[in-house]
């Protein structure tokens, strides 16, 4: 079983690199070095995962840890849902990475910075790869940490304030999640996913009630939804996007959020979907074919609406670009999540498969046009030393190639041909045309309407218009800079570079004012974003085999095989109540069973 | 009886914590917190409690051969776990407490949710464009910027 191990590999790169970014705090150059060839190694590991993945059969690879066998030990799988969130997560761990190294300072990265980034990357990785309930709860609380000393990074009196914010919210999110899982764990009796979905495609035959399985799911649900900052659980975002350093932000508001996102569709559609359940709820005819989710549709569907209305409407009000970009991230996860309910009371399995898919389009255009938008504000503000939108203005012209890259991110999110948020509008809208759900073609409307609305007013206050006062001072600063700077290059040079001094009053020269290391950053994700809609078809592909994988319980239930070792304790612990599994414990511990 | 007991534990624990989440004193916030993460723990515990039926169930050393009654140990795994990182999160969120009073010199919440934002990472950048080291006659004044 050689390729099963590659499913460890991205999680390896992270950990390593981020104990090696402890160790060599003696030497920032090496420390920053290492930092960025392990986003590169994480890179690698997700690329060699995503090909393994694709190459296998099953389209799944399962790494037992220890070699301990399915309900007992702990699994991780990588799937097609899994590796492409994770493909996301490199590419944006990457390129932020790069921003990190330019764009905080030197002091911090010596520091904690590389270290706790990595550390949250090592979360997400273990988030999207787990096949087991609880070491999702652990998963989380590792990249939870790693963020929230992340949010308090700058250490002022905001930095602090939304760090508090952020931690006590999630701290009583993991309370609640404990719960969820304790109690999912008396009722089922098991805490490995596939095991849950295989005991509760027939609850009878292993003693459990559905109905309070129901009920701890929907309480399971909250901490997801309040991890992918879903109305009302969304009070933590803009506060906390604001305090994080940009590209800590970038991962923050383009991955960390998905992990809720995954969450969700990994345990509700393919967990507990599987369990039979008639649900009658006024509107929905849910027979036992639509299970737990005739129940979540709807719930789901409320906040998605919500997240869209409120997230577009806070965002056209904010006073400064960070805020702005917050609310926005609010009102696109409603975007993620409407397809979601849709797909979740939709009989028709081709619309659910279309609603998953939709949503994961959505969440990877979202994830690389978020990364790209609140790097580019990092830069403006690295560069201007504001994001307050009256201090901003006339930055296309002080910073074309910057504007050009926020300006191709700001349409992704609109959804204009051929970027990639042209694909993700598209599949959503679709989603709810085919499914018939008026009700979410309305407000997916209003959401795209709104989008456009606080898109076109950060483009005409920031980069449009006459220079503000500090657009205007940093400029002149970069001016002044730039004939230092060839200076200090002629010194070093020997003279080489003793013709280049002149252009200190070449305006185009010193045009830009923003960093060129942050700019080039933020024009990997818009060529990217570009490259993904041009070409469409593989990301397409990708989604939907992912979208089938999540929907596919039993090709999964297959793919972790829980049934080896928990076929003794179906047998005889089943009946007992809870179904736990005293029987298999006794024979595996007393009686020596390994 | 056990039950009962720890199930009026369970919901003091709970009550307790919830009222303390509710003070406008950040440290009974996180004390609120810590306590509601613990009863979260106890409540697991007690997901293992009546395993067997059994009242006298033992903790899972099998001393006394495969037979005798004994508690499932996964939740106790569990909870070791459970607590293990509740101990880093209670630390983590003390002593964020503590710098939270440092820099914004209340711990009243409604105090602190009354000032305004103003955007960390402007000192931060400055900080930066300046060599590392904060300038604190670089004014705020963005009229004063071009002259330096």
């Amino acid at each position: 079983m050689a390729p099963a191990q590659v499913v460890i590999a991205p999680l390896l790169a992270a950990l390593v690199t981020a104990i090696l970014a402890l160790l060599t705090r003696w030497s920032p150059q090496v420390q920053r070095t290492l930092s960025v060839a392990g986003a590169v190694a994480y890179v690698v590991g997700v690329a060699a995962l995503f090909r393994a993945v694709r190459l296998d059969p099953d389209n799944r690879l399962v790494y037992q840890v220890s070699n301990w066998d399915a309900p007992f030990g702990i699994t991780l799988v990588a799937d097609p849902l899994s590796v492409l969130l994770l493909a996301l997560a490199a590419v944006v761990s990457l390129v932020a990475t790069v921003y990190s190294v330019r764009a905080i300072d030197r002091e911090g990265q010596r520091l904690s910075y590389h270290a706790l980034y990595h550390f949250m990357v090592v979360g997400i990785t273990g988030a999207f790869l787990t096949g087991d309930i609880f070491n999702l709860f652990v998963w989380f609380e590792v990249m939870l940490m790693s963020s929230y000393v992340l949010v308090a990074f700058y250490s002022g009196p905001d930095s602090t304030r939304a760090a508090l914010q952020y931690a006590v919210l999630n701290l009583l999110g993991s309370a609640v999640m404990l719960l969820a899982i304790g109690g999912l764990y008396a009722t089922t009796g098991t805490l490995n996913m596939a095991d849950m979905a295989r005991r509760l495609a027939e609850p009878a035959a292993y003693g459990i009630d559905p109905a309070p399985v129901l009920g701890l799911s929907a309480v399971l649900l909250v901490v997801f939804l309040l991890k992918a900052g879903v109305v009302p659980f969304q009070f933590w975002v803009p506060d906390a996007y604001r305090a994080a350093p940009a590209p800590a932000t970038a991962m923050l508001a383009g991955v960390v959020k998905k992990v809720g996102v995954y969450a969700v569709i990994r345990l509700y559609f393919t967990v507990f979907a599987a369990a039979p359940l008639a649900v009658s709820l006024p509107g929905i005819e849910g027979g036992p074919e639509l299970g737990f989710l005739a129940f979540f549709g709807p719930i789901l569907f409320l906040m998605a609406a919500a997240s869209t209305v409120l997230g577009g409407i806070g965002a056209i009000d904010q006073p400064d670009m960070e805020g702005l970009l917050a609310y926005s991230s609010i009102g696109q996860v409603g975007f993620i999540m409407l397809p979601l309910a849709v797909a979740a009371t939709a009989t028709d399995p081709a619309v659910r498969t279309l609603g998953i898919a939709a949503a994961l389009v959505y969440s990877v255009n979202h994830g690389l046009a978020k990364g790209l938008l609140f790097m580019a504000v990092g830069a403006v503000e690295d560069a201007v030393g504001s994001t307050r939108l009256s201090d901003l203005g006339g930055l296309a012209e002080a910073a074309p190639v910057l504007s050009g890259a926020f300006l191709i991110g700001a349409l992704s999110l609109v959804g204009i041909p051929p970027l990639t948020g042209f694909f993700a509008k598209l599949l959503v809208f679709d989603t709810a045309v085919r499914a018939g759900a008026p009700l979410a073609l309305a407000v997916a409307l209003v959401g795209a309407v709104l989008t456009i609305a606080y898109v076109t007013r950060a483009w005409n206050r920031a980069f449009w218009g006459d220079p503000g006062p500090r657009v205007r001072a940093a400029a002149v600063a970069a001016l002044a800079g730039s004939s230092r700077d060839s200076e200090d290059t002629a010194l070093a040079d020997g003279g080489q570079a003793g013709d280049d001094d002149d252009h200190g009053d070449d305006v185009s020269a010193a045009a830009s004012i923003a960093d060129p290391v942050l700019v080039t950053c933020t024009l990997a994700l818009a060529v990217l974003l570009v490259a993904l809609g041009i070409g469409f078809d593989p990301l397409y592909t990708a989604t939907t085999q992912a979208a089938n994988a999540a929907l596919d319980t039993g090709a999964y239930v297959d793919a972790v095989d829980p049934t080896t070792a928990g076929e003794a304790l179906a047998g005889d612990g089943g009946g007992s109540g809870g179904g736990h599994d005293i029987e298999t414990l006794r024979a595996l511990f007393g009686g020596g069973g390994r | 009886m056990a039950e009962v007991v720890l199930a009026l534990a369970l919901g003091l624990l709970f009550a307790l914590g919830t009222f303390l989440v509710l003070r406008r004193d950040v440290v009974r916030v996180v004390w609120g917190v810590t306590i509601i993460s613990q009863a979260a723990n106890l409540y697991l515990v007690t997901m293992g409690f009546g395993l067997t039926g059994a009242e006298g169930a033992d903790a899972p050393i099998l001393t006394g051969g495969a037979e005798a009654p004994f508690a499932d140990p996964l939740v106790q795994a569990l909870v070791l776990t459970a607590i293990v990182i509740g101990f880093g999160t209670t630390a983590f969120a003390l002593v964020l407490t503590f710098r939270v009073y440092e820099e914004n010199g209340t711990i009243d919440l409604e105090e602190l949710a009354s000032n305004p934002f103003e955007g960390p990472q402007a000192a931060a950048a400055e900080a930066r464009a300046d060599g590392g080291r904060p300038e604190s006659d670089r004014g705020d004044d963005p009229a004063d910027g071009g002259d330096h």
